[in-house]
């Protein structure tokens, strides 16, 4: 399978189970609570420090089942090992349905590269994806030895190894492979520096520390408004509208780079008992609409694209994404 | 200074928002007093009530329980040796031991009088340039800048309480040795895990102060009691006088500064000024020795910064929409359930409302003096309860902590294991202080240092092109090079430290 056609799949998977997943969302009315659960503080661990788009997906969705649900749901930040260092924290905790995974793709890539020893979909369980979104490359506005793309690539190729991106990410993440392949595809080799505590890595670019940054739109739509961050290219084959002024890949004359989408799912453990799961999958279709969940999407750019996905459909869409990224690493050489 | 009063007057002469900040100042108090529970905890519980306030009423609320919250924990790690939550327990390792000499008065006065003063004075700094700050911090220190900042406070670190300086190198070695338990900071990878996933997610930093602090002195006394050697300790309700505060007038300013850079940084924040500005206070003083036993600048160092980290922590969220830690990361959420995003926007289109957080901010920093003091007064009675029924109630409260943290029997555990560690160290001449530095400066530093070395290409001699780590990293080795000299000269005898502990 060329990287062409696993980017197809990943696309494909993601359209297939757009059409399905309506009738779920419009479901979940339901709301009785199965033995009185939840009746205290359900904690959601976030694998990634406090401020990044993670953080800011799962405090908007916290207070949305908050108000759905009627007991607190609390933030726990657990940053390290490109979000594998939560993962040891939240395996060992009760299976009672109180602790709640937030994971990206980086789980789903990790099962792929074969750096977990679990299956997703059977011995983690998705409730709901709530946020799926494309990644841009960002520069300070006010920096002059390049302004956009073309000049940023030239200046790359001019001072090779000489200029840093931040980014996050163990090898075989998303955001690894896909700066990997857009070095690839534009001859250029920068420095990569993983910054696991968002904050960090915002003010690395804002600060001068280091020369890019790779990021989604959502996460920094403020530094973007403020005018401390620029976007110099759209990880996306076509442009979309809000952002039709930032060249797209096809329009870098890099469209073979595969488009990997960014993807934040909540995540419950194969343990707790099923009529719990039921409870918070139909818990998160009501938490989505809710008004300001729904405000908090559009400001974050998700109206854009579908990007919920509740119960079944989200482990059709992590199984179908972990088996494109399968085919992509063979694709890359990255694993057998 | 118009600003100033307009934002006085909004607060004060609205019931509404006098009510909040009240609520607020007590909540955050007992929220941060009680361990395993802090004022994240409150404000995480409160953000979606919010909705119902007035913006400006939603983020003053969560602003005031930052503030004294960041307190509250003060007067259990006097007390009790029971750090209400991290970053009180420098105050601890001063604070207790002034207990136990009969000095708690002067303890809590120092905590209470410095901690309002380091918020004040970091509250003023905040509302005369927070935009030019926030720029000037994050363009200043990056990665190795603050590895280097770091160095320099585990250089002084084994000084602090230990018999001998090598049995201080011993004890923050093994705190940097417990600090590499469990993931990666980088690629993920899992160490000295032997397998079990409790120990592949690093020990939780709670339980092991709990063990190091409450429980091992909970045996401690437990232990001289049954030898007939135990003292109760006299009560003391003394607040310190002025001529002791204006002894320590340099320590203030210079803790103060430190508290406010460090939570200016975002991944910083008041944890690490408390133990940094506690390992200044080290640095600076005349007598080094006197520290880890019951010397008030301990107390002042610690409290004055970790306030001061408060109001410096506003600066990088307000004037560039970063939160440092997750307290501030709460803010942001009470920002956009009101529909805005803290950021350099924020200064210009909602003025008013920074203003009165500014203000909130200020006097509740003044209301803590005021509770403080009553405090001073009442709390320290607690004292007279006879050690006996005192013992069971901190183990009963250390264990709720460990346990109310994450819903793990095994937290609590790895509290007494701690505990016993602790007790049978701290009867060998090592230091818990120690330990506990070298954990938290450990994990901290081994995180800024491999995206140093990513940044530097892994050439640890361009940490020496960048001015700040230059001059950071060369007062660290001169620390340590005369830590080292001390620690020969004490071998042959000619520099001895007596034993503090039993």
């Amino acid at each position: 399978m060329s990287a062409k056609k696993s980017v197809r799949t990943i696309c494909g998977v993601t359209a297939i189970i757009a059409g399905l997943g309506i009738s779920t969302v419009a479901a979940g009315a339901d709301l009785m609570k199965p033995g009185g659960y939840p009746e205290r503080t359900v904690s959601i661990i976030v694998p990634y420090g406090p401020g990044g788009g993670s953080d800011q997906v799962a405090r908007a969705w916290a207070t949305a089942m908050q108000k759905i649900t009627g007991v607190g749901f609390s933030v726990e930040n657990k940053p390290g090992g490109g979000g594998l260092a939560a993962m040891p924290d939240f395996m060992g905790r009760p299976k009672d349905g109180y602790t709640i995974l937030e994971q990206t793709d980086g789980i789903i890539t990790a099962e792929a590269a074969k750096q977990i020893d679990f299956t997703l979909g059977k011995d983690l369980i998705p409730i709901c994806v709530t946020q799926a979104t494309f990644s841009q490359v960002y520069i300070r506005p006010d920096e002059n030895r390049y302004t956009d793309w073309a000049s940023f690539v030239a200046y790359a190729k001019k001072n090779p190894g000489q200029v840093n991106l931040a980014n996050i990410g163990v090898e075989g993440s998303m955001e690894v492979v896909q700066w990997g392949a857009i070095e690839d595809a534009a001859g250029i080799k920068v420095k990569q520096i993983s910054f696991d505590k968002p904050a960090e890595r915002y003010a690395s670019l804002i600060g001068g520390h280091t020369d890019a940054l790779f990021e989604q739109p959502g996460d920094v739509r403020k530094y973007l408004e403020g005018g401390q961050m620029k976007a110099i290219l759209n990880v996306l084959s076509s442009s979309p509208d809000a952002f039709k002024d930032v060249p797209s890949l096809n329009d870098a004359n890099i469209g073979d780079v595969p488009v990997l989408q960014r993807v934040r799912l909540f995540w419950v453990h194969k343990d707790v008992p099923k009529e719990r799961q039921e409870y918070l999958v139909k818990a998160c279709d009501a938490a989505f609409k809710t008004d300001d969940y729904q405000k908090f999407n559009q400001s974050k750019y998700m109206h854009l694209a579908r990007s919920y996905y509740g119960g079944q459909d989200a482990t059709d869409l992590v199984r179908g994404l972990v088996d494109a990224y399968v085919a992509l690493y063979k694709k890359i050489g990255f694993t057998k | 200074m118009d600003d100033f009063i307009l934002g006085f007057t909004t607060l004060f002469f609205d019931p509404t928002g006098l009510a909040v900040f009240f609520g607020g100042l007590i909540g955050g108090l007992m929220f941060g007093a009680i361990p395993g529970l802090s004022a994240v905890t409150l404000a995480t519980v409160l953000l979606p009530f919010s909705v119902y306030f007035a913006p400006s009423h939603a983020i003053m609320l969560l602003a005031v329980i930052y503030v004294s919250g960041i307190y509250g924990g003060a007067i259990t790690a006097i007390l009790f040796n029971i750090p209400g939550s991290a970053e009180n327990a420098p105050t601890a390792f001063d604070g207790y031991p002034m207990t136990q000499k009969g000095e708690s008065g002067r303890a809590i006065g120092a905590a209470v009088t410095c901690s309002a003063l380091g918020g004040i004075g970091s509250c003023v700094l905040m509302m005369a340039a927070t935009e030019p700050l926030a720029n000037w911090a994050i363009r200043a220190f990056g990665p190795p800048e603050i590895f280097a900042l770091i160095f320099l406070g585990l250089s002084i670190a084994a000084t602090v309480g230990a018999e001998t300086v090598w049995k201080g190198w011993l004890s923050v070695l093994f705190g940097l040795l417990l600090g590499t338990i469990g993931t990666d900071p980088a690629g993920g990878l899992a160490r000295f895990d032997f397998g079990i996933n409790y120990l592949m997610a690093g020990i939780h930093f709670v339980p092991l102060i709990l063990g190091f602090f409450a429980v091992s002195e909970v045996f401690i006394q437990g232990h001289q009691i049954a030898r007939g050697l135990r003292v109760p300790p006299a009560l003391g309700i003394d607040f310190p006088s002025l001529a002791e505060f204006w002894r320590l007038k340099f320590a203030v300013v210079r803790s103060m500064l430190i508290g406010f850079f460090s939570g200016i940084l975002p991944g910083i924040g008041a944890v690490l000024a408390a133990f940094l500005s506690y390992g200044e206070a080290v640095r600076w003083s005349k007598h080094p020795e006197r520290f880890g036993k019951g010397e008030i600048e301990g107390v002042v160092a610690s409290e004055t910064a970790n306030n001061a980290a408060t109001g410096a922590a506003m600066i990088p969220l307000l004037a560039l929409g970063l939160p440092g830690g997750a307290l501030t990361a709460v803010m942001v959420g009470a920002f956009q359930i009101h529909g805005m995003e803290p950021g350099p926007l924020v200064l210009i289109t909602s003025k008013d409302l920074v203003w009165v957080v500014f203000v909130a901010m200020f006097f509740a920093n003044v209301g803590i003096f005021l509770l403080g003091y009553i405090e001073t007064k009442t709390v320290v009675h607690l004292l007279r309860v006879p050690f006996s029924l005192l013992a069971p109630a901190i183990l009963l409260i250390a264990s709720i902590g460990a346990y109310a943290l994450r819903g793990l029997v095994v937290d609590v555990w790895v509290m007494f294991l701690a505990g016993i560690v602790g007790y049978l160290m701290r009867r060998s001449g090592y230091s818990m202080a120690a330990v506990v530095l070298g954990v938290i400066l450990g994990q901290l530093g081994e995180s800024a240092f491999i995206k140093s070395m990513q940044l530097l290409d892994y050439n640890p001699l361009n940490f020496f092109t960048r001015p700040v780590s230059t001059i950071l990293l060369v007062l660290g080795a001169a620390s340590l090079a005369y830590s080292i000299r001390r620690a020969t000269r004490s071998i042959s005898g000619k520099d001895a430290v007596k034993p503090h502990v039993p």
